[in-house]
């Protein structure tokens, strides 16, 4: 589970969290969607907790800061070569 | 930019929506939003409060409806101005008859009305299905077959932010806009809206298990989330961008622009589409006019006629009253609402069924006139303007009271001669404290002994106050109620306070309009079979509809029947209306308080004050209905009356202007007439004025108002300041307590006309009393009070009683086959179209009666004419036995060996077995048991050596004991009340009849705490008391314990036993 103090937002939207000790950026958010319900199973204890369990969800794709590169990848027409090459030029 | 939500179920989607529409409207309000819709599902119940609470709060109301559709979809249809809402109103009641979801060939059928209707295709639709798995061509097609039906129809996107890609997830929504975007269909954005907030969820997650009657679970809960609530701008314009994104739009404006763009269209006017403060009466022509003018003057000939039969001449007072009533009636354009409920009287007078008017209605001479009321309203000071006033555009509101047994006679007549003009009202059943624990107990799975016992226990109090009721419920200790599931049952069944559950038929509301009652209001047929609007009565006058309360009276049935009882017996055909009413002998009864029977003054605490009072008159009997109310009696209005009746303290009346209107009531003020009087008086103004300032003494501002009037009105007219404050005070203190006049003097009749029944009939009067049991006390003791007057009680006759009770003799009551316990109308039919029976023999043969029936009559004596006193009971049952046994093997016989030797002709012999008969006890028990009353003794009876030894006093000689002496009093527990009482504590009133009358006892909080148990445990009961003189006939007893009769009963056998 994530502790608040460990994700970094933007807007209300996360976009940088901290996951076992290395910190992660979102490139794409999947989807993002709202759960909750269930309370009957959780109120034990009598306390009648009107939206206990609701939770906002968000399903990202994310990678290590710095683990993502840019390269360029080229092909020669006439001969059918392929080049790779890491760049740091802006797109 | 403001949001206008499009799809808005309320708590009238029954156990669906979790918030009633004015918190709806309010949060609307409160969200600075401009219009909304309701959309209830399948039902148009809470239209008329939700336009009400918007015309409140400066909301434009859009109404729709979300009706089911074949295959377990739903569309949501809106009604446009114009010829919308009673396009709408038609579809709602059509698709009522219709007996299945909607379909395309109800929407054929019904184009006429729903071509004036907006459909939305939201996330249930069939639109939706299609496009979930991905048959776009099927969506169209769809779309397309309803395209000529509707007036426009749009694709409705709704995310309630749901995880995956079905519907109400973004994704969803997303793909019902592309489609849209791909056709070029309009699209909306909605929320789908159920509950008010996001806390609300359990509420429908209850209400969700509730409706399956299941508990909950997740499959069993609609929702995956708590999203679909009425969010505010933001939150929507938020939600249309994340869908119009996910669509691939740049941005939400189309998709927000379509939807403000068609609430526009959508928006109807409260009054001329809805009809608020509208009112609709039957046409001249059902009444058989041609024209208004024309009903005017039929009013006019017909209240002239009315004159003749009610008064003989006419007098000037008689006829300046009417002319005054007459203008005003026709200033109001009431005619026909007169004239129409004359007609309903009429019919039910010409089928022999009696009527009443009660309310305000006894006020005005034209209702007497015209045989509504039979309350003369002159004599009694009675005022038109407190029931019908220029001043006020309302419908006065006329009910009539009828014979209970004959009710729905008269609601057929109305429906047969009324039929499209008329229906049935609806009342909303709601969630009280009993329902919902049940159901809240149910859905968490508490275990169902404990909701039963919990439920039980529950007074009739709303479901907020359970908390607060169950710490006073002694008996629910042994229940864990602080634990935690309980704890959380009782906080969920508080907050479904007040949430309607589903329709009911009002027990006995109509209303009758004119010929366009089906476009103005949603009618289903109800379970009785009746037409009923899909309102409650606070609704239906809203919009104008004129509405008749039917009551069923039972005290009605049994005068009806006392008084054929009389013309069968000696007939004499007695006019009941038309008796004088200062009959001495009947206020000799009264006044003797053997009041038991009789309507509205047979109650213990009304015989105590019968006692005190001693009606003298009829305008007495009026004073004593009015002051025998919460509201009386919490303001102590009785004792200074009672006081200066019985001259032991001089009356004050503070000015002479005001002897004539306080002379009767001794100068307190107890009747709304008198108020009005006082005002108009002091006040100088017009009694219909003076009925709209006592109206607005109701509330604090109101009162501020009319202070601010009062002082300086009566001040200017002569009356010192003093004297002026004096009855301010008064007027202040008493226009809540007050009560109708005309309304009591409406029930003090009945009250006389029983009273005089019983005075000179007694057997007539108390055989109807016991046939149609319009009273609070038992049977038993109605039997006991007969006996004191005089009358005979003759047992079960297998050839003589009848269905009903009936005289003999003109003074004896035979007892009735209806209360022999298990006997079915059938079996009664079949004995009395069989008799007369010669014995127990020709009875098994030939009645076709079972045989628990047949043993019921013989243990309760209903063949002992039949045979000599040599045999007795016992014999008789052994007897019913051989003949059992020998019909069954006879008839196997039959069917097996025919043509066998078997003698058909033998019958078993009944022969003295030499068993002694059963004892008295025996008897009484099984008169009990069977008849649920003890006949042939007085339970009584069987402990009187024991009550004579204690010196117990016999109820009849309590008149004679000393005052402030201690006093033992025995019998069996009639009656136990804990009624309104001025200091707000409980007091426990018990009626015990020992067989010589009753005696009542009161029991303080300090002597409840040892006896309460004993009181409510004990069916026979021994009292020790402190009594007291209250009047020349009046006792009271201050009760100061209370033990089981039969358990003391034993004690003292045993002690005796041992000496």
């Amino acid at each position: 589970m994530f502790e608040k103090s460990e994700i970094y937002l933007a807007g209300g939207e996360p976009i940088e969290f901290v996951h076992n000790g290395q910190r992660f950026r979102i490139h794409t958010v999947l989807s993002s969607w709202r759960e909750s319900g269930g309370w009957w199973n959780r109120a034990s204890d009598g306390l009648f907790r009107p939206d206990d369990g609701s939770r906002i969800l968000w399903r990202v794709e994310a990678a290590p800061i710095g683990a993502m590169k840019t390269f360029e990848i080229e092909r020669e027409e006439g001969v059918g070569l392929w080049r790779i090459r890491p760049t740091s030029r802006p797109a | 930019m403001s949001f206008t939500h499009l799809h808005v179920a309320s708590g009238f989607s029954f156990k669906y929506g979790t918030t009633l529409p004015d918190a709806l409207v309010a949060q609307a309000r409160d969200f600075g939003m401009h219009s909304m819709a309701l959309t209830d599902r399948d039902g148009l119940s809470g239209a008329i409060r939700f336009t009400q609470s918007c015309l409140e709060n400066q909301i434009s109301p859009i109404i729709g409806i979300d009706i089911s559709y074949e295959n377990q979809t739903r569309i949501t249809l809106l009604a446009t101005p114009g010829k919308g809402w009673s396009s709408l109103v038609r579809v709602v009641t059509q698709l009522k008859n219709y007996g299945a979801p909607c379909d395309l060939n109800f929407l054929k059928q019904n184009s006429n009305y729903t071509k004036n209707l907006l459909a939305l295709h939201g996330p249930d639709s069939e639109i939706s299905r299609a496009l979930t798995s991905r048959r776009y061509d099927k969506a169209l097609l769809i779309f397309n077959s309803t395209r000529d039906l509707f007036l426009d129809q749009s694709i409705e996107c709704v995310s309630h932010l749901i995880y995956g890609d079905g519907p109400k997830s973004t994704t969803h929504a997303a793909r019902m806009l592309n489609f849209a975007r791909d056709h070029d269909l309009p699209a909306v954005l909605t929320n789908a809206v159920r509950m008010k907030s996001r806390e609300d969820a359990p509420i429908a997650d209850v209400l969700d298990a509730t409706r399956h009657l299941l508990p909950l679970h997740k499959k069993v809960v609609e929702r995956k989330n708590a999203e679909a609530f009425l969010k505010n701008s933001d939150e929507m314009v938020f939600l249309a961008e994340k869908i119009a994104a996910a669509a691939g739009e740049r941005n939400a404006k189309q998709l927000l622009k379509t939807t403000k763009d068609w609430a526009e269209r959508a928006v109807l006017s409260p009054q001329s589409d809805i009809g608020l403060g509208s009112i609709h009466l039957p046409e001249p022509h059902v009444v058989g006019a041609k024209s208004q003018l024309e009903l005017t003057a039929q009013l006019r000939s017909r209240a002239y006629a009315g004159v003749n039969w009610r008064y003989g001449d006419l007098s000037s007072e008689v006829e300046e009253r009417l002319n005054k009533e007459l203008s005003i009636i026709a200033s109001l354009g009431y005619e026909s609402y007169f004239l129409t409920v004359a007609d309903i009287t009429d019919r039910a007078r010409n089928s022999g069924i009696r009527v009443a008017a009660r309310g305000s209605g006894a006020g005005s001479l034209v209702c007497h006139l015209l045989g509504i009321s039979g309350v003369e309203p002159l004599s009694l000071g009675l005022l038109m303007e407190r029931f019908c006033s220029p001043l006020r555009k309302a419908l006065p509101d006329i009910d009539i009271d009828v014979e209970s047994a004959r009710r729905l006679e008269i609601y057929d007549q109305v429906f047969e001669s009324y039929q499209q003009r008329c229906a049935t009202v609806a009342m909303f059943d709601k969630y009280r404290a009993r329902h919902a624990i049940r159901d809240v107990g149910a859905a968490l799975s508490l275990p169902p002994m404990e909701i039963d016992l919990v439920a039980k226990s529950l007074p009739y109090i709303r479901a907020r106050n359970i908390s607060q009721a169950l710490e006073n419920l002694p008996e629910l200790k042994n229940l864990n109620l602080t634990s935690g599931n309980w704890k959380m049952a009782i906080g969920l069944a508080e907050r479904l306070d007040g949430l309607p559950r589903n329709l009911a038929m009002h027990p006995c509301a109509v209303v009758i309009s004119d010929i366009g009652l089906y476009d103005r209001a949603p009618i289903e047929t109800n379970a009785s079979n009746y037409p009923m609007v899909q309102w409650d009565k606070d609704d239906v006058e809203a919009i104008g509809l004129l509405k008749l309360d039917i009551l069923g009276v039972r005290m009605q049935s049994a005068l009806a029947y006392s008084v054929s009882e009389i013309k069968r017996t000696s007939n004499l055909s007695l006019d009941l209306d038309g008796i004088p009413l200062d009959d001495e002998k009947t206020f000799e009864l009264i006044q003797s308080t053997k009041t038991l029977g009789l309507f509205q003054i047979e109650s213990p605490g009304q015989r105590e004050l019968v006692g005190k009072f001693a009606p003298q008159s009829f305008t007495d009997l009026i004073i004593d209905i009015s002051l025998f109310r919460p509201g009386p009696v919490k303001s102590d209005m009785i004792t200074p009356f009672l006081n200066a009746r019985q001259g032991w303290k001089a009356r004050e009346i503070f000015h002479p202007d005001l002897l004539e209107i306080l002379d009767d009531t001794e100068g307190v003020v107890v009747f709304h007439e008198q108020v009005i009087e006082i005002i108009a008086k002091l006040g100088g103004v017009s009694l219909a004025e003076a009925d709209e300032k006592r109206r607005a003494l109701g509330d604090k501002e109101g009162q501020q108002e009319v202070c601010d009037w009062f002082f300086p009105a009566a001040t200017a007219r002569g009356y010192s300041l003093e004297i002026v404050t004096k009855m301010w005070e008064v007027l202040r203190a008493f226009a809540s307590f007050g009560f109708c006049k005309a309304h009591a003097a409406a029930f003090a009749l009945p009250t006389y006309q029983s009273a005089w029944l019983k005075a000179h009939y007694p057997a007539a009067f108390l055989a109807g009393v016991l046939t149609h049991d319009p009273g609070m006390y038992p049977k038993r003791l109605i039997l006991d009070e007969a006996r004191r007057f005089g009358v005979k009680i003759e047992k079960l006759d297998i050839n003589k009683s009848d269905r009903s009770y009936r005289v003999e003799n003109d003074s004896s009551i035979r007892l009735a086959l209806a209360d022999v316990s298990g006997i079915s109308d059938g079996e009664i039919d079949a004995i009395l179209s069989n008799r007369p029976f010669v014995d127990l023999a020709d009875f098994v043969h030939r009645s076709g009666v079972s045989r628990p029936t047949c043993e019921a009559l013989l243990m309760v004596g209903a063949f002992d004419a039949l045979y000599p006193d040599t045999l007795n009971h016992r014999d008789l049952l052994l007897h019913l036995n051989d003949l059992y046994k020998w019909s069954r093997t006879s008839s196997k016989a039959l069917l097996n060996l025919s043509g066998s030797q078997l003698t058909f002709g033998f019958t078993p012999e009944l022969s003295k077995t030499g068993l002694p008969d059963l004892r008295a006890y025996e008897q009484v028990r099984n008169e009990i048991e069977f008849l649920g009353m003890d006949v042939s003794h007085h339970m009584m009876e069987f402990y009187a050596e024991f009550l004579n030894q204690i010196g117990a006093v016999k109820s009849s000689d309590l008149i004679k004991q000393r005052s402030n002496s201690s006093v033992l009093v025995a019998g069996v527990k009639v009656i136990l009340q804990t009624p309104p009482i001025r200091s707000g504590k409980r007091v426990i009133f018990v009626t015990l009849d020992d067989g010589n009358g009753c005696s009542d006892a009161t029991f303080f909080e300090d002597a409840q705490r040892s006896y309460a148990e004993t009181l409510y445990n004990s069916k026979l009961l021994l009292v020790r008391g402190n009594l007291r003189r209250t009047g020349a006939r009046g006792v009271s007893i201050r009760a100061t314990g209370a033990w089981d009769l039969s358990a003391a009963y034993e004690k003292w056998r045993n002690l005796a036993l041992c000496e």
